[in-house]
């Protein structure tokens, strides 16, 4: 339902043909040097991973210094404390630990004198199915990606998709939720411009299951990257489940990785 | 001594018998009825009235001779002896002159209402010069035209949202022969709801707004619709780059009804099906609207007028999705005359706005419709008590249904088929003014409007915490009151008149609005949702206060303005991140609450006649807008806060054929938020944010011209040619400034200015008209 405020965009372009882009010079505000918290637990022992880094200014080079050194520990709801290792800089690992669904789990990050805590509930697993593709609506030698998967009905789900196409990563967010079809077998159309997809393509699908928290926060980012007519939706930092307020996330969520070659 | 004479004098007039006249002034070609036209009695200067929306005055004076002067700009001044001995209905025929000879027409006899009306913040446009200002395509627009007064900030490019001294968008009341008009754009902004050919009068209300109004906080934007030609049939129309358009009009019965129809279609989408590429060439993209209107006259004291507007839009890619929103309202009215003092208006309102949204892909087909109808009573009454007190009173019941969204979709879609309840509410007021003539040099408009509101079962209404978490809900019969707020509204404005030429106005005035729009994006989308207040969402209230210097030069050649308003804006909404908007039960816990102010300076300097004619805006301006959830609960600017915005208008007239128009503008740019850092999330570069709304977008700046060729006069046929070039020296203003991964240079990132129309745009237009 979310992806159809795409077409809009795609129409007013059509529409404004006269239109032009230009890499322009702006002066930015640096405000740098926070602390960016990427928590994952999953379901799956040997991927957890915590990346701890800061943020840059804008007009750097993409890379992005570790933070290291500090300490973090995972505690589920039955009073065990998990500690992970910093195996290299600024990574974080637990590998003896896998997440039950259904379990909520505590971080605790301590670094440069803080403590930064957030709580993540891991759902239940939704099985995705399969992955197909059709020949693209906009272009008949193209192809577009269709997930297949069974939403439970009555609960409320929220899922979040990771895709590759030859192991590149499509630079794009995909959250989404069961507001509009709770209970369906859902065929979920995976829209996205980055990379286009061809016959023989390798297409790689992670599908996680979210908790709510953890959705809002993908879906903000998803809705700041659509830029809508005269702009998209004020951007501002995706709200965090991390307190004290910093940027990033913790998630604990299930993981299930498919590969498909397309037809 | 003589100061005692004075007295007894006075005494004296006021004991002599009044005599009223009154009666209807009409364009003496069309039998339209003239608004706003003056009269005066030559020999009592200090006795001057105004038409109403009808056409209809009334005034009085004491037994004797006199002379009328009626007066309305672009039209031949008439001077009418009368003798009165007893009330007389003196009813008025003006002609229309070419401006050519305006400069010869003696200076005495241009009115200096802008200066003596109690009246401020009040823009008119007349149909001319909406005509002549160019605008993008050649399809004239009133609210293009509109966003080039002071005060006024336009949406920008591709967006005919407006926003007056600081407000929203939605706090615009647009009234289209009484009707509210929810959406008016065509194609998601590009161009506006209303055909200039239908239309006969343009007053915005930026402050000051009369007790007759009310439902929104920043302005009032009320639009007339031609009655139709009472005396000849006559066809007119055009033929244009996007859209064609026709209007048929002409007499029921000879001057005693006429009726008016006028229709417009663009076929943009025509030029989509030469492009070479299928996606473009499988789309439709068009939009078409039909007003009408009729009117009978059944005598002097009895006219009944029907007025209807059909708008719809259609955007549909290929066989994947399609789209189409409109509006249609309908307005039936009721004129008598009690006396000729006591004018009565009854009205009765339909007003409709809907969308529609289809997916036909296999996999997740699925049809969305939302749609918001009113139906208002109105009763309006003006009593010209005497000549120095005006009443104005009546009442409005206004019952408005909200069907937030529903989805349909088939078994084998993805989607499931949901609806929302309807919301049901009414919206009630009552209000009562008086233009008071205090002494020669003060007039006071001064009224109050108590406006309630009583949102209506049935359905299910939750109270929701901060966080958005239900804390009560509860279930409510048909017609059961959920909540209800009653506000009152206080309306005074006073002009003091230094001299003929001079005067100072101040002004304070409360709004109130029930009915909000959410929305999540910053243009004219047609998934604009409706909701009104409740027990989450309280009543919008403004306040505002203006004053300003008025001043006319030059025998009222000139008039220029200098108004400073200050506006308190309490219980403005804003959505949480994340929120999502589309049928939603719970929509209105997604939602958070704020405040805002604004204040700002207009100058206006104008030159009302000759072959010359045009404007020059200026307005200095700050808005901003305060939610706890934003910005750490301080003030910041919203995006609509734009410093200074420069407008120049002029339409020169050369000759009878040619006439040449010109309009500049100039802008500060947009709030908006840069990124002021960068960080790596799950592979992706993201941006992070510091304060909101903390940077301007760059400037920005256009230059538009036309011309119009008036075709030589061929017995009943007659046609001209506009001309136009859009963007004349092709600036590339922002549309969009973005961020993003480079691709030239990999692991940097940069900015991306998009302008739209950022070259040169030509546009020629055909019209002709056969009576």
């Amino acid at each position: 339902m979310k992806n159809l405020k795409i077409y809009f965009p795609a129409l007013l372009i059509a529409l404004a043909l006269t239109s032009c882009e230009k890499v322009i010079d702006l002066k930015l505000g640096d405000d740098t040097g926070k602390l960016v918290i990427e928590g994952n637990l999953t379901n799956i022992k040997g991927t957890q991973l915590f990346k701890l880094t800061t943020n840059i200014p804008f007009t750097n080079k993409n890379t992005y210094p570790p933070v290291t050194g500090a300490i973090i520990n995972l505690k589920d709801e039955k009073g065990n404390t998990y500690p992970m290792v910093e195996t290299s800089h600024g990574n974080y690992t637990a590998n003896d630990l896998a997440g039950i669904p259904g379990d909520a789990y505590t971080m605790n990050v301590f670094t440069s004198g803080k403590t930064y805590t957030a709580r993540s509930m891991m759902p239940a697993a939704v099985t995705l199915d399969s992955i197909t593709t059709k020949i693209s609506d906009f272009d008949a030698k193209k192809r577009q990606v269709i997930i297949h998967y069974q939403d439970p009905p009555g609960i409320v789900n929220q899922y979040r998709v990771v895709m590759f196409v030859n192991h590149v990563q499509v630079k794009a967010v995909f959250a989404y939720n069961d507001d509009f079809n709770d209970g369906k077998y859902v065929h979920n159309e995976i829209r996205q411009q980055d990379i286009d997809v061809y016959p023989n393509d390798k297409i790689t699908i992670e599908m996680q299951c979210i908790d709510k928290p953890v959705y809002t926060y993908w879906f903000t980012i998803m809705q700041q990257s659509e830029s809508g007519p005269g702009g998209s939706v004020t951007p501002s930092n995706p709200p965090t489940n991390i307190g004290p307020t910093t940027l990033g996330y913790f998630s604990a969520h299930t993981t299930q990785t498919v590969s498909v070659i397309v037809k | 001594m003589s100061s005692f004479f004075l007295l007894i004098l006075t005494t004296a007039s006021f004991a002599q018998k009044q005599f009223t006249i009154s009666g209807t002034v009409k364009d003496a070609q069309t039998g339209e009825t003239l608004i706003g036209a003056t009269i005066r009695i030559k020999e009592l200067p200090q006795i001057a009235t105004s038409t109403n929306t009808y056409g209809f005055y009334s005034l009085s004076a004491p037994e004797g001779v006199y002379t009328l002067l009626f007066t309305y700009i672009g039209y031949e001044t008439i001077s009418k002896p009368i003798a009165l001995k007893q009330s007389q209905v003196v009813n008025q025929l003006l002609s229309s002159r070419s401006e050519l000879n305006e400069v010869v027409i003696s200076a005495n006899k241009r009115n200096n209402d802008n200066v003596a009306s109690p009246q401020m913040g009040l823009e008119k446009l007349n149909m001319s010069q909406i005509n002549n200002v160019p605008v993008l395509m050649g399809e004239k627009d009133i609210l293009k035209t509109i966003s080039l007064m002071p005060g006024v900030k336009s949406g920008g490019e591709g967006n005919t949202g407006f926003y007056v001294r600081g407000g929203a968008s939605d706090q615009n009341l647009i009234l289209l022969d009484e009707a509210t008009v929810y959406n008016a754009s065509h194609l998601l902004g590009f161009f506006s709801t209303f055909n200039s050919d239908a239309i006969k009068d343009v007053s915005l209300y930026k402050g000051g707004m009369p007790a007759q109004y009310g439902g929104r906080l920043s302005s009032v934007l009320d639009i007339k619709m031609n009655d139709g030609n009472s005396k000849d049939f006559s066809v007119q129309g055009g033929v244009g780059l996007i859209s064609s358009r026709l209007k048929v009009e002409g007499p029921i019965i000879k001057d005693k009804g006429s009726f008016m129809i006028s229709a417009r279609r663009t076929y943009a989408d025509m030029f989509l099906k030469l492009s070479s590429d299928s996606v473009i060439n499988g789309s439709s993209l068009y939009f078409y609207d039909i007003n009408a209107k009729a009117n009978y006259h059944f005598d002097d004291k009895n006219a009944l007028y029907i007025s209807g507007y059909f708008g719809k839009d259609v955007l549909g890619l290929k066989n994947t999705f399609g789209t189409n929103w409109g509006n249609a309202t309908g307005t039936v009215r009721f004129n008598h005359l009690f006396s000729n003092k006591l004018f009565s208006n009854t009205s009765l309102v339909y007003s409709n706005y809907n969308y529609t949204i289809q997916s036909f892909s296999s996999n997740d087909s699925f049809k969305a419709t939302s749609k918001i109808t009113d139906l208002n009573f109105k009763e309006d009454l003006q009593y010209a008590l005497s000549n120095n007190h005006s009443l104005r009173f009546g009442i409005n019941i206004l019952h408005h249904t909200i069907a937030p969204g529903d989805i349909s979709s088939p078994e084998s879609s993805s989607f499931n088929s949901k609806s929302t309840e309807r919301r049901y509410g009414l919206e009630s007021a009552a209000y009562i003014s008086d233009e008071w003539k205090a002494t020669q040099k003060l007039t006071l408009l001064y009224g109050l409007r108590l406006s309630g509101m009583m949102l209506l079962g049935p359905g299910t209404f939750n109270t929701y915490d901060a966080a958005g978490n239900t804390i009560t809900s509860k279930v409510y019969t048909s017609n059961q009151s959920v909540k209800n707020y009653i506000n009152l509204e206080p309306r005074v404005s006073a002009s003091y008149l230094i001299d003929e030429a001079n005067s100072i106005k101040a002004s304070y005035n409360r709004n109130t609005q029930n009915i909000h729009l959410l929305t999540n994006s910053t243009s004219s989308s047609p998934t604009d949702l409706y909701v009104m207040s409740s027990n989450n969402i309280k009543p919008e209230i403004a306040d505002q206060f203006s004053a300003g210097y008025f001043r006319n030069f030059k025998d009222n050649m000139f008039e220029l303005s200098a108004e400073l308003y200050y506006k308190q804006l309490q219980n403005q909404i804003d959505y949480k991140d994340g929120a999502q908007l589309i049928v939603n039960q719970d929509v209105e816990s997604q939602l958070t609450f704020g405040s805002g102010r604004a204040y700002g300076i207009e100058l206006f300097l104008k030159k009302k006649y000759g072959r010359f004619n045009g404007w020059v805006g200026y307005t200095l301006s700050k808005t901003e807008r305060k939610f706890e959830a934003i910005n750490n609960g301080n003030y910041y600017p919203a995006r609509q806060d734009r410093t200074h915005d420069i407008s120049v208008v002029g339409i020169y007239k050369l000759n009878e054929r040619w006439t040449f128009s010109s309009t500049f503008i100039y802008g500060t740019g947009n709030a908006v938020s840069y990124p002021t850092g960068k960080y790596n999330i799950a592979g992706l570069t993201n941006f992070s944010y510091s304060e909101r709304n903390g940077y301007r977008q760059p400037a920005s700046n256009r230059l538009d011209i036309g011309a119009t060729l008036e075709g030589k006069n061929k017995g009943r046929y007659h046609s001209s040619w506009t001309f136009g070039i859009y963007n004349v020296y092709g600036a590339r203003d922002p549309y969009t400034i973005t961020f993003r991964e480079s691709e030239k240079n990999p692991n940097t990132t940069e900015a991306v200015k998009t302008s739209i129309f950022a070259i040169p745009i030509p546009s020629v237009t055909w019209n002709f008209k056969f009576n």
